[in-house]
């Protein structure tokens, strides 16, 4: 039976491998293939190629953190082993405290629909599924080891790495369905949650405070140091992890980690055999444990497909499901622009906080936060570093947040069929489709400029004409042109899906991969393309009205607010005038778009 | 109210629709009927304005569809086979975000007969997620019906529907066309379409095969046998097969 399992497992498999293959006939996958492939090859495989580079990354580590002061342990790996182990505890106690409900084994729906009425039995469907685990164990292991190979203080070499990765998910999975399994038990037995959670947090932390209370004096946690010094806090990590009765529980779990931390070849050897050990003592728990895992087995696939669903359908995040109705972010008459429309349903789509009253709280708050710093001593040597972290948050947001405020026709694409009966002008959809996200980045923004407004306070000399009339003026324009710009920013994103639907949709529906990475780069370089040429013309006629006052040598106070106002009026009306040409080709392409032909295979 | 002149649609190379003509008067109810693959969807989403139609013209309530589409959709209503709703709104608040979309003045008067006439009344407050298959479905009908729409699209109207909402739904196709709707409904249950539609078209490899009153139609592919029925009539004008 087990073989009919696994054939079914490996032919999925080749079978996938060959989907991705075959679809690379297509340009969008190819050229995505290829720029995702060279982001791969630069990124991490280039470095598998050659020496592992360690000493030269440890050398730069070690050369940087000189400049601030920073000494580092002259042998990370036992801090690092001992921060492991407790991390996989953590890690397990909560696989014993956090469960709510009854085992489930992680079937598919189409698992369950093919295999719960085969004639298997339990046990068989029990190494179907640790076997299906182990696939996802090997494809995870690999992709840490691209990154676990760049850590500077680590041995070995990629191999090991690899194969102490997989250990090291393989003892997570199976603890993962042991202590399911074991619950489920307890709880048929009449051991009830709260008593169960309160007996693990009790056990944990009593073996926590026993280990704290017998550790030695002198290995006590060096919290007085006058320099940052890591070596003492490496040492007393050591230390803890290796009395009893902390050192006990975590021997087994140090052993899962051993091969990974080898530093060479013959270590690693040396540590395979306790690592299988662990886990094939946690495999014959999994096995004997397991108990009637089905009715919850069938309920989590159900779950997970109908996320997956939702995912692909639409703008959902996985994980975010709504389960009741929400009140409505204002009254939507049944007269009006019918752009509001979209406005109001995609604000109800999103978080709630997202109010004008919210964003009213929170700029008094910044106010008063604002007005309280600017009038402490003590305080005032942090403006600056606020000021430079909120432009560095205000920047982040222009360019990146379009990519997470999907609340438009992206996340509406899907439903194009019932947009397009509509009796609405393509312009007028896209236009009202765009509100949402245009509001709630322009609030955030016009945050980010208040509090850069409170905390900036340059010290030099050279900016004594930044006076208070003229930084309140400069604020004043930057806020006017806040939401033309996040208009035309948001535009990009909305042609793409648009104008490339059959790449839009793919990238964010057919899983990962190479081609699909690529594909997303692919997308933010022609964003960020797109609003540089966007911006220049803007830029270029908003430079005038200050040319010609410095042509005409009227640069004294009046002169300068005249030639500030012209330039934001004239800014704003490049934008806009962008905004509006964007809104109609947009508009257009809307009308014409058939999705059932743009996403033909 | 409808009339389309040499429609034709094409996806690439692969042509959908072939040089289809037909008319729909007020009061009719056209059943729309062909094998998999006969070019009924596509007719029907060329039809409300969904996808442009490659060639030929569709005028609805007078307005042609590819140059006055605003004013045309604002008479027709489609009602596709899978309900499309929105995942965060509320039955009545789809309701009120499309009385907004079309400008429907005082719509909660119009809404609520419509809930209680599809028995859904009692989940207004309920989201598309907490509904099942058939009350997802009827909440898609009640939307497009809010504006009072003169010309119907149903694509597959009876799906996920239990004995008792086919019922209903026929009766309000039928309540409809008798206060003077035009509707055009594509569906593969003949019985459905013998009982609620007037006419009938028959679709085949994107061409119509034939068109006109059902008893017509059927006296056409009898071969003199007075007791023919739909099903006869489709299995007899397509020759049996799929495409």
């Amino acid at each position: 039976m087990l073989n009919a399992l696994l054939y079914l497992r490996l032919t999925s498999f080749r079978n996938w491998l060959l989907s991705r293959a075959r679809r690379l006939r297509q340009p969008k996958y190819l050229v995505g293939a290829i720029v995702g492939g060279a982001y791969f090859y630069f990124f991490f495989f280039r470095g598998l190629s050659r020496a592992t580079g360690g000493g030269a990354r440890r050398a730069a580590a070690d050369q940087a953190m000189a400049t601030v002061n920073v000494t580092l342990p002259t042998d990370w790996l036992p801090a690092a082993a001992a921060v492991g182990a407790v991390l996989l505890l953590v890690l397990m106690t909560a696989m014993w405290v956090i469960p709510t409900q009854r085992a489930a084994l992680g079937f598919s729906e189409a698992e369950v629909a093919f295999l719960f009425p085969a004639p298997i039995t339990r046990r068989s469907l029990v190494h179907f599924r640790l076997l299906s685990s182990q696939f996802r164990s090997l494809v995870g292991a690999t992709i840490m080891m691209l990154f676990s190979n760049r850590w500077s203080f680590l041995g070995g070499n990629p191999l090991t790495h690899a194969i102490g990765w997989w250990f090291i998910f393989s003892a997570l999975n199976l603890h993962l369905s042991g202590a399911g399994f074991t619950l489920t038990r307890l709880a048929d037995s009449g051991l009830g949650g709260w008593r169960r959670r309160a007996f693990v947090l009790a056990a944990v932390a009593t073996v926590v405070a026993v280990t704290l209370a017998r550790l030695p004096t002198g290995e006590r946690l060096p919290l007085s140091a006058d320099d940052f010094n890591l070596q003492p806090l490496a040492d007393w990590v050591v230390a803890l992890t290796s009395t009893a009765p902390l050192g006990w529980l975590l021997w087994p779990l140090k052993w899962v980690l051993g091969p990974f931390f080898a530093p060479d070849s013959f270590r690693f050897l040396l540590a395979l055999a306790p690592a299988l050990g662990v886990i094939t003592v946690h495999y014959f728990w999994v096995v004997r444990t397991a108990v009637a895992f089905e009715d919850a087995s069938v309920d989590y696939a159900e779950r997970r497909g109908a996320r997956i669903a939702a995912w692909r359908s639409g703008g959902r995040r996985l994980g975010q499901t709504p389960t009741k109705g929400r009140v409505a972010p204002f009254r939507l008459a049944g007269l009006g622009r019918p752009e509001l429309a979209f406005l109001w349903k995609n604000l109800l789509s999103t978080w709630p906080y997202f109010t004008p009253r919210f964003f009213g709280g929170c700029a008094g708050l910044i106010a008063v936060v604002g007005f309280w710093l600017n009038t402490q001593p003590a305080w005032r040597g942090f403006l600056p570093g606020i000021a430079a972290v909120t432009l560095m948050f205000a920047g982040y947001v222009l360019i990146v947040g379009p990519q997470f405020a999907r609340q438009d026709i992206r996340s509406d694409l899907s439903r194009a069929d019932v947009l397009k009966t509509y009796p609405l002008a393509g312009w007028q959809v896209v236009l009202g489709e765009s509100l949402t996200p245009v509001a709630i980045l322009t609030g955030i923004l016009w945050l980010a400029l208040l509090m850069f407004a409170f905390t900036f306070h340059p010290a030099t000399a050279r900016f004594d004409w930044l006076t208070p009339g003229i930084r309140l003026a400069f604020a004043l324009a930057v806020a006017a042109i806040i939401p033309a710009l996040v208009s035309l920013q948001l535009l990009v994103p909305s042609a793409a899906a648009l104008l490339f639907p059959g790449w839009f949709q793919t990238s964010r529906t057919r899983g990962g991969g190479p081609e699909v990475v690529g594909q997303r780069m692919i997308f933010f370089f022609a964003q960020t393309l797109t609003m540089i040429l966007a911006v220049l013309p803007a830029a270029f006629i908003g430079a005038l009205p200050f040319a010609v006052t410095v042509l005409l040598k009227q640069t004294g106070p009046v002169g300068l607010l005249a030639s500030g106002l012209a330039s934001t009026l004239f800014v704003l009306g490049v934008l806009l005038a962008e905004v509006a040409c964007g809104l109609w080709l947009l508009g257009g392409r809307f009308e014409k778009l058939d999705l059932s032909a743009e996403l033909q295979p | 109210m409808i009339e389309v002149t040499a429609l034709t649609k094409r996806y690439g190379q692969f042509t959908a629709v072939k040089d289809v003509s037909f008319a729909v008067q007020p009061g009719e109810v056209l059943g729309l009927v062909g094998p998999n693959g006969a070019g009924k969807t596509s007719t029907l989403r060329c039809l409300a304005g969904i996808i442009p139609a490659s060639a030929g013209t569709v005028r609805i309530a007078g307005h042609d569809v590819a140059t006055d589409a605003v004013a045309a959709k604002r008479a027709l209503a489609f009602f596709p086979d899978e309900p499309r709703l929105f995942d965060y709104l509320t039955v009545r608040q789809h309701l009120n975000f499309v009385a907004r979309i079309y400008g429907v003045a005082g719509h909660e008067g119009i809404a609520q007969p419509l809930l209680e006439e599809f028995e859904i009344a009692d989940k207004a407050d309920q989201l598309p997620g907490e509904l099942s298959r058939g009350m997802k479905q009827k909440l898609a009908i009640i939307c497009g019906l809010l504006h009072e729409p003169r010309v119907m699209f149903f694509d597959e109207p009876l799906t996920g529907l239990d004995p008792l909402g086919i019922r209903r739904m026929k009766d309000s196709i039928a309540r409809r066309a008798r206060e003077g709707a035009t509707i055009v409904l594509s569906s593969h249950l003949l019985h459905l379409l013998e009982e609620v539609c007037s006419h009938v078209l028959i679709l085949k490899r994107g061409e119509k095969i034939a068109d006109g009153r059902i008893a017509d139609v059927a006296a056409r592919f009898s071969n003199g046998d007075p007791n023919v029925n739909l099903e006869e009539v489709f299995i007899r004008a397509t020759g049996g097969s799929e495409t």
